[in-house]
Formats: C-alpha cells, structure tokens, sequence
C-alpha cells in the first residue's frame, strides 16, 4: 500500500486524518470479509444460535465503522481548501468505502432471506454442507478481539428471532438509505478514478497444506500420481544402469 | 460503487425462476438422516471430510422419491448440479450427475442460486484475485481472460477488489484446514455454475432482462380488472379447430420439415452456432449463385416458401420470363413493396401500379375478375397501404395454382436442382474448434447487405420488364418482316 510508508511527510499535519481514514476504511474491509465468511455457514449444519449471534455482533462492527467513515470521508470530500493529490486518494478510498458497502448490503439481505428460510427457532432442516468447525475464530478476527467467550444460551425462541429479523430489515433499509445519500452529497467522477495498486495482489504467505490437499483432489481423476510415480521410477533405473555402467568401467581399468 | 437511481423504463429484471424453489424443497427433503440420502465421508491425503455422496446414491433415491426410471432420475439428478445445488468433487468443470461412485456434496445455501439477485462482476473478480494470491498462475486462460477484461471496466475499484481479496483470504486462514478446503471447493463450484468455461452453457443463462420486476405484487386497481376482462373476452371469441384436424396438420408439417430443422437433424456442412464456421451461411446467402440441394428442395413444399426465399423468387421470375407471364409476380413484389414500404411514397407508388399493371390498356396488364377490379379502382380513389391486398390475393391464388406447377416441371427448374450443391458434413477435432472459435469475425454490415439489395433491384428495373406493348411491337416486326 502506497500510503501507509509515507510517515514522515512533508506535511505531517494533513497526513494523519489521511491515514486515519484509510485505517477505517481497511478495518471495515476485514469486517466485511469476515462478514461473508460467517454468512456463508448458514443454513448449512454448523448453523447455530453462536453463528447468528457473530453475525449480529460482526455486522454491528460494520455499521459503526461504517458510520464514522461516511462521516470522516463526506466531511473531508465537502472541505474545499483540499489540496489535488489529498483529494485524488480520498476519492480512492471513498470509491472503495462505497464499494465496501455494496458488498455489506447484499450479504446483509442474502442473510435475511436465508434466516427466514432456515430458522432456529422452527428447527428447519439444515444442509449438510461439510463443513465441521465452529465460526468463532472468524468472528474474533472481525471482532478484533483475541478471544471471544463464548456466552451461549443454546436456544433461540421464535419472538427472539422475529426480532433479530426486523432489527435486520431495519439495518438494510439504513444501509440503502446510506447508499442513496451517499450518491446525491458528494459527486466522485468513477471515470476519473484510476486506481494505484498493483492488477495483481501479491501472493500471501502461501498455505501449502489446504493448496496440496485441493491439487491432489482435483489431479486424482487425471491420474497424475501414476504418471509420476512411473516417471521416478524411470529416474532411478537409469541412475542404476549408469552405476552399473561406471562399475563395470571400473572393473575392467583395474 | 454502482450508479442506482437509474430511472428509465429499460429492462433491468431477472425473470421468474420458479424451478429454484422446487429444487430447493428437494434438496432439503435429500438432508433427512432417515429418508434421505446416504452419507459418506471423503478421504483426502490427511483429513476426512464429512457428507460426501455418490452418484448412484443420489439417483437411486431420487428414482425412489419420484417413482420415475433411472434414467430420468439420472437427468433430473444433472439439472440439480447444473445448478449448483450439488456439486461434483472430482472433474468439478463438468456439471453432470455420473450414476457410479464418483462423489458429490451439497452446495451451501449462501451459494444457492437465487432469482432475486444478479451475480455481481465485482464478486467474480475478487474471486479471481484470491486466486491468484493464493498461488500465482493458477488462473486458466479463459479466466485469466476475464480478469483482465475486468481491470478494465472496474478499474476505479480495483484497489478495493484486491484488498477484499486479501482480507478475505486472511479471515479464510482463521479457520480450520478441512473446513477452509470445502469452502474454497464451494465457491470453485459456484463460479463454475455463473461463469462457466468456455464451450459449456450456464444453467442459469435466462437470455433477456425483462422489462416488469416479477417479485413485485400488482396492485388491483381499475385497470388490472379491466385487461383481464378484455383478456378472458377475446379468448371466448377465438375460433375453434378440432385437435385432430390441428394434430394433423402438425403431423403434417413435422414429417415435412424434420430434416430441415437444425435442432432436430445436423446442418450441413455444420451449424455455425455450434462450430463457428459461418460455411453455411455464406451458401445460404440471399443472392448466392448455386443454391444448396436442402433449400431447392424447400421450394417445393409450398408456394410460400419458393417466393419467400429471395433465390427461389430469383429462379421462379426467370421462369416466368421464359413465358412471359412475369407481370403477376411484379405485381405482386410491388403490391409487397407498397405494403411493407414508407408512408410518404404511399400514394405515388399506388398510382404507378395502377399506370402500369391494371389501367386498361396498361403494358403490363394482370388479368385478374371484374369484380377485384371494381374493388381495387374503387380503393384507389383513396389509397392506402392495403389498398392493392384483394388483387394481390387474386394473382397469387392464379400463380400457386397455374405457374408453380408448371414452374416445378420446368426445364429451369430442374437445370436448378441439377446444379445445386449438397455439402459435405465438416468433421472438426476439439483444436479446430478451438481455432475456429478464435477467427470469429463480425459479418457484414447491415448498410452494405442494404446496398448490395438496393444496387440487384436497380439492376432488376432496368434490365427490363418485358411489356406487351414491346412483345407486340416485336412480333409486328418479325410478321411484317
């Protein structure tokens, strides 16, 4: 990220709210990633009242963080005396807030159509999906705490669901009319928004585990462990005739 | 970052999709532990993974649920992985139920396909990009593709595409490697459903947007009551055919057709839509010299279609030609052009046809009854586009019942069918289509082909209609000779 090494600029004072809205527009990015993690266990048979409840806590997170970064970026956006460049990468992150907040609003009523279809409370059936671990790690991430307790009440009545349901109706409805603010205060040109980074993210510490057991899934079927089973087999036998070879050279020297 | 106050009346809606909901029920009647499908777990390099199912399983108990053979169960059990509601674990491009031990699982209900919402672009592409962070160059080409063709269009976006695609991938290590092996052979499998490889066709490919929001309820005002009244009134007022006198006409048209149809028997030499070599349109063209054996033959199942066809009316007027009766066929391609044709030379055009093929005395005078004849003078006080329809029905009854038998025993005729070309079927391996698919090129411009028209009916008017005046004038000449 380009931003983040400029430290020690130039003019250190109008770097700081800069950096501050990049952070928050970083941290909503993690939320909402965390969000459709968790979002995409539901209904599945790890669905249960700890999963609805990250959930509700992770999209809390959201709209906070959410809030403050409207507030923070339509403030510095409406501020004239902005100088060209600021103004350049404020677009930037407005383009990638709002973009944020596109993702956030459709997991949010892909949640509340799937809730509705597959409530706790009707014990409906859940899709045996595979997966077998909990969501608690993902949403201490989100959550940004190191542990989360784990305060479960184990069930969930119907009234308490129908509540979480209308709270959720509302939560969309903010977000839309957030949204639809958001296009009419501040006018960002998308066409003249080009962005900084890289087309492609750099590779991240490469997990070789879940990358070995997914490639031998999908290379099963071509039969690639015998092609190269008989490819080393093919290796050591020409390693051998070659010592054999060089044994038999010898022998005949001395 | 979407625009959203798009206030137009364009169609934006994604059609009903009713099937979705039933699939749905199915699926969940599959996750019964008692009556559903069995279970098994899949076995990788260092885990096991729960709820795998094999083919044979899934229809056997879906012959069972429904009561229908194995092979239907076996097609029924393909449109559910078609689309995407279970999704195969080996050779996952090819979305097809195969009925031995070959592993399945169910999709997870995030990844169900839904009517109600579009698959976003920006999703896809931050797909591609987790991809790619995972390992560098596991993106295929067709792919790789799309991707760029995306950093094009959501360029504004891309900063955030790539930072979503690292966070995602970030909060994906926070959970545990079984479960983070399904995830990612879930969202594979969705992405092979929405955007399918190049040579396979989306089950959820639903062709245009519509024009009405299906999910919206109609309010019942006035209006709504008064178009069902008209609705239910005009289909009390529509006549009546017996089903066996309309089964038999389909029969009838079936057994005609079925070896032109390109759905029912192989175009020759190979349809382009399937082989994207255009071959058979470039035979087919409107004004080509030699037609192929196949549209000779369409000719003489009815009048219709010998005049529809632009080189069988080409082949039909040169007959007429050879007898100089040609007058009722440019009468009735200039009762066409004054129906189909432009409202400001309406009445100009009316009153050369009536100069030049019905006035007496005319040079090209039609014979057609009395009694069309004081209709049609009487119309022409007043013309308008359909003015000339009761005589132009007169001769075209005359030339299906007098010319077009002749015109099939004709020597023109059968010179035609002697000289028509009968293709040979292509036979293409999967590179040549590969390579065909890649030198597709865009045909000509619907301004040159009007042109082109344009230039052949110039050529047509002048190279001359044979009047009698001229006939007359000619065989005076050769008696007085």
């Amino acid at each position: 990220m380009p931003l983040s090494s400029n430290k020690v600029a130039d003019d250190g004072t109008s770097a700081q709210p800069q950096q501050e809205g990049k952070a928050m527009v970083d941290s909503l990015v993690k939320v909402v990633a965390c969000y459709r993690h968790l979002a995409s266990c539901i209904g599945g048979c790890t669905d249960n009242s700890s999963l609805r409840r990250d959930l509700l806590q992770t999209r809390e997170r959201a709209q906070t963080l959410a809030m403050s970064c409207r507030n923070h970026l339509t403030a510095r956006l409406r501020d004239k005396t902005l100088a060209e460049a600021e103004r350049k990468e404020t677009e930037l992150l407005w383009v990638a807030f709002s973009s944020c907040l596109e993702l956030l609003h459709a997991d949010m009523c892909k949640v509340f159509t799937m809730v509705k279809h597959f409530s706790l409370a009707n014990n409906s059936t859940m899709v045996q999906t595979g997966i077998q671990g909990g969501s608690t790690e993902v949403a201490a991430r989100a959550l940004s705490l190191p542990d989360l307790q784990e305060a479960g009440d184990g069930s969930q009545t119907s009234s308490v669901e129908g509540q979480e349901q209308s709270q959720l109706e509302q939560e969309i409805a903010q977000v839309d009319r957030t949204l639809e603010d958001m296009e009419l205060k501040v006018n960002v040109l998308r066409w003249t928004v080009e962005a900084l980074g890289p087309q492609y993210g750099d590779p991240v510490s490469t997990d070789s585990a879940s990358l070995a057991l997914l490639s031998i899934d999908e290379e099963a079927a071509q039969g690639f462990c015998s092609r190269s089973q008989m490819f080393a087999a093919m290796m050591l036998c020409g390693v051998a005739i070659f010592a054999v070879v060089l044994s038999v050279c010898v022998v005949f020297l001395i | 970052m979407t625009i959203r106050n798009v206030r137009d009346h364009g169609q934006r809606f994604r059609p009903r999709m009713a099937c979705l909901k039933k699939v749905e029920s199915v699926v969940l009647e599959m996750q019964d532990p008692k009556t559903g499908v069995k279970s098994q777990t899949q076995r990788l390099v260092i885990t096991t993974i729960p709820h795998a199912l094999t083919g044979e399983d899934i229809v056997a108990w879906i012959a069972n649920r429904f009561k229908i053979d194995a092979a239907e169960a076996r097609a029924m059990g393909t449109m559910m992985v078609a689309f995407g509601y279970i999704y195969p674990l080996q050779d996952h491009k090819r979305l097809m139920l195969k009925p031995d031990t070959s592993l399945y699982r169910f999709q997870t209900p995030y990844f169900w396909p839904a009517q109600q919402w579009p698959v976003e672009d920006t999703d896809y592409a931050i797909y591609l990009a987790k991809r790619n962070i995972r390992k560098k160059g596991m993106l295929e080409l067709y792919e790789q593709e799309q991707y760029n063709n995306l950093y094009k269009w959501m360029n504004h976006k891309w900063d955030f595409i790539v930072m979503q695609a690292k966070e995602q991938y970030r909060a994906g290590k926070e959970r545990k490697k079984p479960d983070r092996v399904v995830f990612d052979c879930q969202e594979r499998a969705y992405w092979v459903v929405h955007r399918p490889p190049p040579g396979t066709v989306s089950a959820m490919d639903y062709g245009h947007d519509r024009m009405v929001d299906p999910n919206i309820e109609e309010k019942k005002t006035p209006d709504y009551y008064r178009r069902i009244i008209m609705f239910t009134q005009q289909c009390i007022m529509r006549p009546r055919v017996k089903s066996s006198v309309s089964i038999g006409a389909l029969v009838k048209y079936t057994t005609t057709y079925k070896e032109h149809d390109p759905f029912l028997h192989a175009c020759l030499p190979s349809n382009p839509w399937l082989t994207d070599d255009v071959t058979y349109w470039t035979l087919n063209m409107p004004n080509v010299e030699t037609p192929t054996k196949m549209r000779v033959e369409r000719w003489t199942f009815s009048f219709g279609e010998l005049l529809m066809d632009p080189r069988g009316r080409d082949d039909f007027r040169l007959f007429l030609k050879k007898e100089f009766s040609g007058e009722n066929l440019a009468f009735w391609e200039a009762c066409e052009d004054l129906k189909w044709g432009a409202a400001e030379t309406m009445k100009e055009k009316a009153q050369q046809i009536y100069k030049t093929f019905l006035a007496r005395g005319a040079p090209r005078w039609i014979n057609i009854d009395g009694k069309t004849m004081d209709i049609t003078v009487k119309g022409l006080a007043h013309p308008h586009r359909y003015v000339l329809d009761a005589a132009q029905t007169h001769i075209y009854m005359l030339m299906k019942k007098d010319s077009y038998g002749r015109y099939l025993k004709s020597p023109v005729f059968k010179e035609t069918q002697k000289k028509a070309i009968a293709p040979e079927q292509h036979r293409f391996t999967e590179t040549q289509l590969e390579q065909n698919a890649k030198r597709r090129r865009p045909s000509l411009s619907p301004i040159i082909l009007r042109q082109q028209e344009e230039e052949q009916k110039a050529k047509l008017a002048a190279s001359g209609p044979v009047d009698i005046t001229q006939v007359m004038s000619k065989l005076e000449r050769k008696q007085t000779k």
